[in-house]
């Protein structure tokens, strides 16, 4: 079988929602990070395979971007998340409710 | 090449990098000296920014990805002035933090640099990292009174969200590479209106609404406005009153430079959506800000009306839209920064946020009273102050192309029903530090040198944009030339 554009494409949509429903569905907020992070995969899957079928090089370094970008993002988000652990002895979205109207 | 483009850019980092250096040698009790020494650094800067750079002509560097032109300065002297009252406020309320004061005036520096980054856009590379660059600074600035658990948790709000809102962006970039093969604003342009043909690809119109998406969350419209008034009330003061001002015109410059520049051939096919977002947007933010007691979230409410009303100047998709809505925020940089000034304070005197707080302030601090009653009156656009003109010039744009298609009348009834609404709850606060009742504290506030020299600029800018609109217009109505619109 010839693996062409599609076939990535179509990972890259499948990986996207999946990330996507794990926002939705997860209750653990570490596990939803993780699908965050699914969701830049994604697009760099896609811009990837775009820039490979393409012959054009800038979806390439535009990834380079993406990923340290990611990089920084994860290090900020997992100290907010371990700090708000040991705050609340609890990583679960149901138990973020001080700040309600 | 013409890397020497970016010296006003590299001149904040480098002010924020000296900062966290001479932290080190500074002893804990006169961390607050750093602050008012990087409010003379930016002050510098924007000063400096007028002789060096006039914004006549179009400048370009880094291969096409940054952009220099009268639009881009406008925004960057914008975020200057911003931050420059911004980093004031937060010298003023760093002995509240245990640790890192001077790590926050960094990072208020950093983001500062990532907006002047976003106000030269001209890619969809720089749009992405600048815009995370904001980002992700801010979610270090909303959590920085880490022992406060509301601090915390609008953080993670905000981070969550936002990376969900950058994931969107980043997959909507990537649709738009793939149909059209170009990552920059004017090739893609160009593309457009060479292959008209282009324009019909669903995929790319998806990619951009994703864009889209991502432009949307910064702005907090209507519907992705949910972390808007959790993260404002969570926050420190200072972060909250930068995120109003500074992120949300990050937002709007960006958003300009996209249907301004990359598609100006398909922006008429979003009429009917950011007509659709600002209605809401306005209704949304007004009605829900009536019950509110807690003030920073009242504002957080407010600055979702705010950004729907930004959104009618893109709407109707024309430059006395676009100036209006320069226009509009630059009165929204005086007001907000005001009333966030004032705020700061009184929380700080009071321990709460209520609007209960408030009461009494009449007696305690008329300069305050005073400062804060400009900032709701002009919020609620009453003449002769600047939110006034700015509602009106927006409002104008509106009825203009009711002309050409009737549902703008519609959409300028909403926006009047905002007003209506918003005087009710802009009002309440106003009467909590005049009329109220049961006032239990008389002492007298007393307020640093510094303080009074931001609020004086802000009641001046506040009464300057309203009583003298004409030379400001003028400078918005030049900022616009730019753009290739109607």
């Amino acid at each position: 079988m010839n693996v062409g554009l599609e076939h990535y494409l179509t990972v890259s949509a499948m990986l996207f929602c999946l990330g996507l429903l794990g926002v939705i569905l997860r209750r653990n907020v570490l596990v939803i990070y993780m699908s965050l992070e699914l969701m830049l995969n994604a697009a760099n899957l896609a811009l990837v395979a775009f820039s490979r079928f393409n012959d054009n090089l800038t979806g390439q370094t535009m990834v380079f971007f993406i990923i340290t970008v990611a990089a920084a993002e994860v290090a900020v988000g997992l100290a907010l998340i371990v700090a708000l652990y040991r705050k609340r002895q609890s990583a679960h979205v149901e138990d973020l409710t001080s700040l309600k109207l | 090449m013409n890397a020497s483009l970016i010296v006003l850019e590299l001149a904040v980092v480098c002010l924020g990098l000296i900062l966290l250096a001479q932290d080190l040698y500074t002893p804990a009790k006169e961390r607050r000296t750093l602050g008012y020494g990087a409010v003379l650094g930016v002050a510098v800067i924007l000063l400096y920014s007028f002789f060096a750079f006039d914004g006549n002509e179009t400048l370009y560097a880094f291969g096409n990805a940054y952009v220099l032109d009268g639009l881009a300065l406008w925004f960057k002297r914008f975020f200057l002035l911003a931050a420059l009252l911004v980093l004031i406020m937060a010298a003023e309320y760093s002995d509240r933090f245990e640790a890192g004061q001077s790590e926050f005036f960094a990072l208020i520096l950093f983001a500062l640099a990532g907006m002047m980054f976003a106000a030269s856009a001209n890619d969809f590379t720089l749009l992405f990292v600048s815009l995370e660059l904001i980002t992700v600074t801010f979610y270090v600035l909303v959590s920085f009174l880490r022992r406060r658990v509301e601090s915390l948790e609008a953080g993670v709000k905000y981070l969550i969200l936002g990376a969900l809102s950058s994931g969107f962006l980043v997959y909507g970039i990537a649709l738009v590479f793939g149909v059209s093969g170009t990552l920059n604003f004017n090739e893609l342009a160009d593309k457009l209106t060479n292959h008209p043909a282009l324009g019909h690809k669903s995929l790319l119109f998806t990619g951009l609404l994703l864009v889209f998406v991502g432009l949307g969350f910064k702005m907090a419209i209507v519907p992705f406005q949910i972390w808007a008034p959790d993260v404002y009330q969570g926050s420190p003061t200072p972060t909250t009153a930068f995120l109003s001002v500074g992120s949300k015109a990050a937002g709007v410059v960006l958003l300009m430079r996209l249907l301004g520049t990359a598609i100006p051939d398909l922006a008429f096919k979003l009429e009917k959506l950011l007509m659709t977002m600002a209605g809401l947007s306005i209704l949304y933010g007004s009605l829900c800000a009536v019950p509110q007691r807690n003030l920073k979230r009242l504002l957080g409410y407010s600055s979702i009306a705010s950004a729907g009303y930004l959104l009618l100047g893109f709407a109707v998709m024309n430059k006395s839209g676009s100036s209006a809505v320069l226009y509009y925020l630059a009165g929204y940089l005086f007001t907000a920064l005001a009333a966030f000034s004032v705020i700061a304070i009184v929380v700080r005197e009071a321990g709460a946020e209520d609007i209960d707080s408030l009461a009494g302030l009449a007696h305690r601090s008329p300069l305050l009273a005073a400062t804060l009653t400009l900032a709701m009156v002009s919020l609620a656009g009453i003449p002769p102050l600047a939110g006034f003109f700015g509602k009106f010039l927006l409002l104008k744009a509106v009825v203009a192309e009711g002309i050409r298609w009737s549902a703008y009348y519609w959409l300028f009834a909403v926006a009047v029903a905002g007003v209506l609404v918003s005087l009710y709850y802009y009002f309440n606060v106003v009467r909590a530090i005049y009329w109220s009742k049961n006032v239990s504290d008389f002492k007298p506030i007393s307020l640093s040198l510094p303080t009074k020299f931001a609020l004086a600029i802000c009641i001046v800018g506040m009464l300057w944009l309203g009583l003298y609109p004409g030379n400001a217009l003028e400078l918005a109505v030049e900022a616009v030339k730019s753009l290739k619109l109607v």
